[in-house]
């Protein structure tokens, strides 16, 4: 049995989920992502351990941004510091070339946007990691998908596809009921998928040492639109909850760039899960890009063809409505943040501190 | 009405059960599967939920194809949508809910598929040739056929011939279909073809103005059939052209050199086209292929509309 709740937490605003079922449809088969560009927004270009005294070359929207440190203190800059500034220079950076930058969560965020519109505000609440970084490396890492950042994140948002891509590692569909919450104002979107009897994940029957044949599974996909980020927030009973920090940079529009954290730290010492479980990042996203590779090129322009749509895809289509609606309010000029992404975000997702 | 086209996009021996096959007809991509009571079917390459290709999914033991994204299975016969299984209550979808379906036909070790999803298969045939392979060359379609017709030898090596460039009938249409003969020798030493009198073997090539599914047939100069064979190339994407072939070396070969073919693989298609020499290479057999394909295809119209 599958049930299906919306809630939408921002009503005085005017809401780009309509109401009106014939307008949502035509937005929602309107979908052409390789088509939107996100500007006035945050992006976690890289590990804070990654970026150091020689320079490292990250882009956005195939917009360079050359990272380095001088002392502590973090740069990103349009241009590499041996070539200099030069005469087509971007809007987007300022007039020695730089852009505005942040060191939070054990991130280095570029501001890819107008540059008088960066604000610390504008940084996504990510709960489970710290907000000085510091994590082991062992929870940290790097993967790509061949495919546009929206493609991805629509996805993660849709949990059904890892009962099949991914059932080797978190499982197949079996399960006795299962019940799927959305929740979205005009910056975010959330999902919580709650099953009920579950089958155990492999990965932690092999790793996690559970010995049941089922599990209760709390799962949450929380999307910052505008910084393509997520946050992929699992409770298992039994297990251990899984805390992973998923960012989505559109490095150009048909390549993905992951800098992906899976904090374990709630995870014994002892028990292996803690180190295999980040790791597992590394088959789950090539399991990923397999289907999202090939589907790719397949909206990268307009068709006339509608893609169809179950109960399921109540999250996935209402992505597409916001991002949508977010692009077309930017061509309009309209850059304003209407919600507060870094608002504590903990009880939304059902953080349970350890 | 044309007839719709019929193309020859797998062999027998290619399609199971257990894992769908990715096929091209141009720039539509098929997936191909045997059912669970062993009969081929073709539903379009993309699933009609979020156009993940069906052929990166599996096959059920009820014969029915499920997407390797999200789990929508599909009914081959119809493409119709019969299951999502993560919806747990049994749905009934609607109609539209389905995936784009193709005719198909197998026969002779060949399956052919047709974009028209009621035409009518072809007759079948009885004899499949025991010699077979599936090449991907990077040259197309139009281009494949006519080299063929101008010189074979970029595209097919039979084993101790050699073709002259000349032909005992040039293009011409019988019976709906593109015929040649081309004189052929063999490869022990002979004298120079353009001082030959006469050739000991021929090769006649009749090709489907459409498709250009071929026939090919080695004779020696008794009419000895010595070599059969099907060439099927299918247009795929890329501008790459998909080329399935059967064979078959016939028993009674008279002669040494004929009794020779038998020594290793009589058949040989290129995987690879030299292209220096497919560019220097001049029309000749092929100058009037474009012509006679309009006039039969235009005879065809005709007796349609007439009838």
């Amino acid at each position: 049995m599958l049930d299906i709740q919306d809630t939408p937490q921002s009503p005085d605003d005017e809401d780009p989920i309509s109401s009106d079922p014939r307008e949502f449809a035509a937005k929602v088969n309107s979908w052409v992502p390789h088509d939107i560009v996100l500007k006035d927004a945050w992006f976690p270009l890289a590990h804070s351990f990654a970026v150091r005294k020689k320079p490292i070359r990250r882009a956005v929207y195939s917009h360079p941004f050359f990272l380095w440190r001088e002392g502590d203190k973090a740069i990103a800059s349009e241009f590499h510091p041996a070539e200099g500034a030069v005469a087509f220079k971007s809007d987007y950076s300022d007039a020695t070339g730089h852009y505005p930058v942040i060191e939070k969560y054990g991130f280095v965020w570029g501001w890819f946007g107008n540059p008088a519109n960066a604000a610390p505000e504008h940084i996504p609440s990510l709960p489970y990691l710290p907000e000085d970084g510091g994590l082991p490396e062992h929870m940290l890492g790097t993967v790509r998908f061949d495919c546009c950042a929206p493609l991805s994140l629509e996805n993660l948002i849709d949990l059904t596809h890892a009962d099949f891509l991914h059932a080797d590692v978190v499982g197949d569909e079996k399960m006795d009921k299962e019940t799927v919450e959305v929740f979205h104002d005009s910056e975010t979107i959330t999902m919580v998928r709650t099953c009920v009897n579950k089958s155990v994940a492999p990965i932690m029957k092999m790793f996690g040492g559970v010995r049941d044949d089922v599990q209760q599974v709390r799962q949450v996909i929380r999307i910052y639109l505008r910084s393509h980020a997520a946050i992929a927030y699992g409770r298992f009973s039994p297990g251990d909850n899984v805390q992973l920090f998923h960012p989505c940079v559109p490095e150009t529009r048909d390549r993905t760039r992951l800098d992906y954290v899976m904090n374990t730290s709630n995870v014994k010492k002892r028990n292996p899960f803690r180190y295999i479980m980040p790791k597992a990042s590394y088959k789950v996203s090539r399991q990923d890009s397999y289907m999202t590779s090939p589907q790719s090129p397949r909206y990268m322009r307009p068709e006339t063809r509608k893609d169809l749509h179950s109960p399921l895809d109540e999250a996935g289509q209402k992505y597409r409505v916001l991002m949508l609606a977010l692009a077309e309010r930017q061509a309009r000029g309209d850059f304003e943040y209407r919600d507060n992404v870094s608002t504590d975000c903990s009880e939304i997702i059902g953080y349970q501190k350890v | 009405m044309t007839e719709p086209v019929w193309w020859a996009v797998a062999r027998s021996e290619e399609i199971n059960n257990d894992k769908p096959l990715n096929v091209d007809i141009g720039d539509q991509p098929v997936v191909l599967w045997r059912d669970n009571v062993g009969i081929v079917r073709a539903l379009e390459d993309r699933c009609p939920h979020r156009r993940a290709p069906l052929s990166l999914g599996c096959v059920l033991g009820n014969g029915m194809i499920q997407c390797g994204y999200h789990g929508w299975t599909y009914d081959g016969a119809t493409g119709h949508l019969e299951d999502i299984p993560n919806l747990k209550n049994k749905q009934k979808f609607p109609k539209l809910y389905r995936a784009q379906a193709f005719a198909v036909s197998e026969s002779c070790g060949f399956i052919r598929v047709c974009l028209a999803p009621k035409a009518q298969p072809p007759a079948p045939q009885d004899e499949t040739l025991p010699l077979s392979g599936s090449e991907n060359i990077a040259l197309g379609h139009e281009h494949y056929i006519n080299a063929l017709f101008d010189n074979p030898a970029l595209l097919i090596n039979i084993r101790g011939v050699r073709f002259t460039p000349y032909l005992m009938t040039e293009l011409s249409e019988q019976d709906g279909r593109l015929v040649l003969e081309r004189s052929c020798q063999w490869a022990s030493p002979h004298w120079p073809a353009p001082f030959s009198s006469d050739f000991p073997v021929t090769l006649k090539i009749s090709t489907d103005p459409a498709s250009g599914e071929s026939v090919l047939l080695l004779r020696d100069d008794q009419f000895n059939p010595l070599l059969r064979a099907m060439l099927a190339p299918v247009p795929a994407a890329r501008g790459v052209t998909q080329v399935r072939w059967r064979a078959k070396l016939e028993s009674r070969r008279p002669g040494l050199m004929a009794k020779a073919m038998g020594l290793g693989t009589p058949l040989q298609i290129h995987s690879h086209v030299d292209g220096a020499a497919l560019r220097e290479l001049k029309p000749s057999a092929s100058i009037h292929a474009a012509e006679l394909r309009q006039e039969i295809a235009g005879r065809t119209e005709r007796q349609d509309a007439a009838a």
